[in-house]
Order: structure tokens, then C-alpha cells, then sequence
């Protein structure tokens, strides 16, 4: 499969353990960023990854951050996505199986790298089996947000990273 | 004291009840938007987000069987940053570096003791602000 991963600078090392984990099983990567561990801000990677998965340059996409939500709910913002952020393995299973998931996120800083390794093994694996009931609940999921041009509009933190830049935000 | 919206499906039910008399024994103040435990994760989260947005109270829960879906749906919501959390540890950084007003829990992941510690965290725990608001700023932007 075609798996696109995204992180922020917290927890680079674990999303580049995970890119060579996949390689390992035989998966394709796309590998969105971030790629040192300089402060960056976590949807843009979140938004990167998830934008691969609604073009279907990517089968599906995983997240991590620190804890997981921010980098996460990005994803989820995005129109097409149906993400997950999980701590256990059982939840994966679920979500692939009845919600059809198509992201997972992960708190770096929450899970080992067992746990992980799991967790990713299993989001793979596992397919989704359709109902009546959960293909209606997917279908009120996705209705949520309009049709929009966010997931392929690169320009639109640019405001935020400019004042950012300037100085507009505190550093600490 | 928080003033806190609480919402579940049915599966979510029993927890909700639990939870809710817990944070009102901490002294919170709860609105329960779900009273009769009838709905799917859609339209039990959804009362809840939009409770959020009208500024009915400052915290929201929603919980189904796995959190999976109730986070799906909170985020899935403009101004909405829904956190899916079982452990306590990620309850409190949540608030403190995301800003999430809302939280989904899966009532068949967390036992009640930790769901407990995770509400009462969430309760109480407030944004940080500084570098962070540029993300939030972000997640605001989007959906």
C-alpha cells in the first residue's frame, strides 16, 4: 500500500521509525514533513498528509504529534477524512472495520513504539466490512463540511506563518 | 467551576450518567443534551458541539462506545477542537497546548475510575496560550 505520513518537530524520530517500518513490510511512503525537529506547527503536516489521502495519491494516511489531537483534528478537518486518534489497539480495529477510516493519529509522546507498531500493523490489516448502519453513519460523517478547496490550498496558513514570522506570536 | 455540555449515543449512556453525577459532585455545573439515551454518535455529538458554539457552557463530552466516532463528528464542526482521549496525561496537555473545548470518550475503553480523573482534568485545566495559538489559529481556519 501507499501510506502518507506526517508529523511535527516533537516527534520526528518516531514518525521516521514508522516511515522505515513501513518500508519494511513492503509499503510505499510519502513522507509529508516535518523533517527536523526545528518549531514548526502541526496542521500543516496534518493537512499535508490528509490531502494525499482524499487525491488518492495515498491508500491511507497516519499522524502523530505529541500527544496526537492537534495533528489529528487537523486531518479530520479536512472534507474526505475520517481519522482517528488512538491509544489502544482495539479502537483501530473498530474504526477500520465500521467506520472506514482513513487516517489514524498517534500521541508520540503518549505511546511506545511497540504499541505503535501494533496499531499500524493492525490499521493495515484490518478491512472495512459494510452494513446498512455504519454506511449511513459514514455517509452523515461526510456530509459535515460543503465541498471546499482546502485540502489543496498551500497558501491558506500562509497569513498565520507570516505573522508568525514577524513576530505576532509569543515564543513561548 | 466549569459549566460543562455532556452528551452520548446509546452506548455512551451509562458512562454519561456516571460522569455526570461525578462532575456535579466536583461542584460543576453540567448540562446534559442528552437525557433519553436514544441517538447515534452523529446527532448525540452534534448537540453537544453546538452547545459549544452557542456558548451554552466552556466544556464539552461526548462519548460513544469507542470515542472514534464522537471525535470524528466534534471536529468535523468549524471552531471545534475535539480531542479522543483515554488517558488522563493527554486530558490535561489537550487543554493546555490545544485548547480543546471538547473531548470524546469511548465508554468501552475507559474504565470509570479513568474516565473519572479524565473529565475532572478536563474540567479544570486551562489553555497556556503563547506559541500555541498560531496552531489553534490554524485549526480555527479550517472546515
Amino acid at each position: 500500500m501507499k501510506i502518507s505520513i506526517g508529523c511535527d518537530h516533537i516527534v520526528t524520530d518516531i514518525k521516521n521509525h514508522i516511515g522505515k517500518y513501513l518500508e519494511s513490510k513492503g509499503h510505499e511512503v510519502i513522507d509529508n514533513g516535518t523533517y527536523d525537529h526545528e518549531r514548526t506547527h502541526y496542521p500543516i503536516y496534518g493537512k499535508k498528509t490528509a490531502a494525499k489521502v482524499v487525491n488518492k495519491e495515498a491508500d491511507l494516511g497516519i499522524v502523530i504529534c505529541g500527544t496526537g489531537v492537534g495533528i489529528t483534528t487537523s486531518a479530520t478537518k479536512i472534507k474526505g477524512i475520517r481519522a482517528t486518534l488512538v491509544r489502544d489497539v482495539e479502537t483501530v480495529r473498530y474504526a477500520r472495520e465500521e467506520l472506514n477510516v482513513n487516517v489514524i493519529g498517534i500521541g508520540g509522546r503518549i505511546c511506545g513504539v511497540g504499541l505503535i507498531e501494533n496499531i499500524i500493523d493492525v490499521f493495515l490489516e484490518t478491512k472495512y466490512k459494510e452494513t446498512p448502519e455504519n454506511k449511513a453513519l459514514i455517509e452523515k460523517i461526510d456530509a459535515m463540511i460543503e465541498d471546499n478547496e482546502q485540502a489543496n490550498d498551500e497558501t491558506m496558513f500562509d497569513e498565520f506563518i507570516e505573522k508568525w514570522n514577524n513576530g505576532g506570536y509569543p515564543a513561548e | 467551576m466549569s459549566k460543562v455540555i455532556i452528551g452520548a449515543d446509546t452506548k455512551g449512556f451509562e458512562l454519561k450518567e456516571h460522569l455526570k453525577n461525578y462532575l456535579k459532585e466536583l461542584g460543576h455545573e453540567v448540562i446534559d443534551k442528552t437525557p433519553e439515551g436514544d441517538l447515534d454518535f452523529v446527532e448525540s455529538t452534534k448537540l453537544v458541539a453546538e452547545a459549544i458554539l452557542n456558548k451554552e457552557g466552556d466544556r464539552g463530552i461526548a462519548i460513544d462506545e469507542y470515542g472514534a466516532g464522537s471525535f470524528m463528528v466534534g471536529n468535523k464542526h468549524k471552531n471545534i477542537i475535539c480531542a479522543q482521549v483515554s488517558d488522563e496525561h493527554s486530558s490535561k496537555m489537550t487543554r493546555d497546548h490545544n485548547n480543546a473545548s471538547m473531548i470524546a470518550l469511548g465508554s468501552g475503553i475507559v474504565g470509570k475510575k479513568v474516565a473519572e480523573k479524565i473529565v475532572e482534568t478536563f474540567a479544570k485545566a486551562e489553555y497556556a496560550g503563547g506559541r500555541h495559538q498560531i496552531r489553534i489559529d490554524m485549526l480555527n481556519k479550517m472546515c
